[in-house]
């Protein structure tokens, strides 16, 4: 557990959560520069249709995610080793933030992450917001380890765990209305 | 002296760090940005919201 209470290496657990932060970070806009470069595939497609389908997308991910309809995902279904963590722990964190801000080196278990790489796709935005949301997406991670650090309880997981559902569906509600409200004016 | 692991989170501190939280402000973020057309802010709140869906436990 990177930012349990019970924290033992001999490295502060706040720069661990700094450069894992950061890892998360450059994940993310990495992912979301391939996801520009590839929006302009998309770019030839008529607007409403591209607005079309980023809704259609979103609305599926909302009834995926309420278990109303099985859509398989692909995802790279595999754990980062944890080997990554024992030899340098800073750079270790590095790696881990990094790899797990990619969104495609480990699991993806929301919906909401395909909706807004597919909206990314469909929509062909400027290079400066196709790579700040994923630029938020790694903050989006990162929150996570920050509030969880904040906490200094173990308590913190339980909660997480019993908020999780109602948070995945709430955040894929949020995120169709979202881009409803912008695309549709 | 009881381990740090073993107190009960003091109220404030448990209210700051209550899961559901940041959704509540990115989610208010999102929608806002996205009424006032506020484009590459409501994208990035809603990359952030993406990324907070995968909140697992690290």
């Amino acid at each position: 557990m990177l930012f349990s209470p019970g924290w033992r290496a001999p490295v502060r657990q706040d720069q661990v959560l700094a450069v894992f932060s950061l890892g998360l970070l450059l994940g993310g806009s990495l992912s979301a520069t391939v996801l520009w470069l590839l929006s302009g595939l998309a770019a030839p497609l008529p607007e409403a249709v591209r607005t079309g389908a980023i809704l259609a997308v979103g609305v599926l991910g909302v009834l995926r995610e309420a278990g109303w309809v099985r859509v398989p995902m692909p995802q790279n279904a595999r754990q980062i080793p944890q080997e990554v963590l024992r030899s340098r722990v800073r750079r270790g964190a590095l790696q881990f933030g990094f790899e797990l801000g990619t969104g495609v080196r480990t699991f993806v278990s929301a919906s909401a992450p395909y909706v807004v790489a597919l909206g990314l796709l469909l929509a062909h935005q400027s290079a400066a917001t196709t790579i700040l949301t994923g630029t938020g997406f790694g903050v989006g991670r990162a929150v996570t380890g920050t509030i969880r650090y904040a906490s200094r309880h173990d308590e913190w997981d339980d909660r997480r765990v019993t908020r999780m559902p109602l948070l995945t569906n709430a955040i894929g509600v949020t995120v169709l209305v979202s881009l409803a409200l912008l695309l549709l004016r | 002296m009881r381990a740090a692991e073993a107190r009960p989170a003091g109220r404030l501190r448990r209210g700051l760090t209550e899961p559901l939280l940041p959704f509540a402000a990115l989610a208010v973020l999102a929608v806002a940005a996205a009424a006032a057309d506020q484009v590459v802010l409501c994208w990035a709140s809603v990359g952030a919201l993406a990324g907070y869906s995968l909140s697992g436990s690290v």
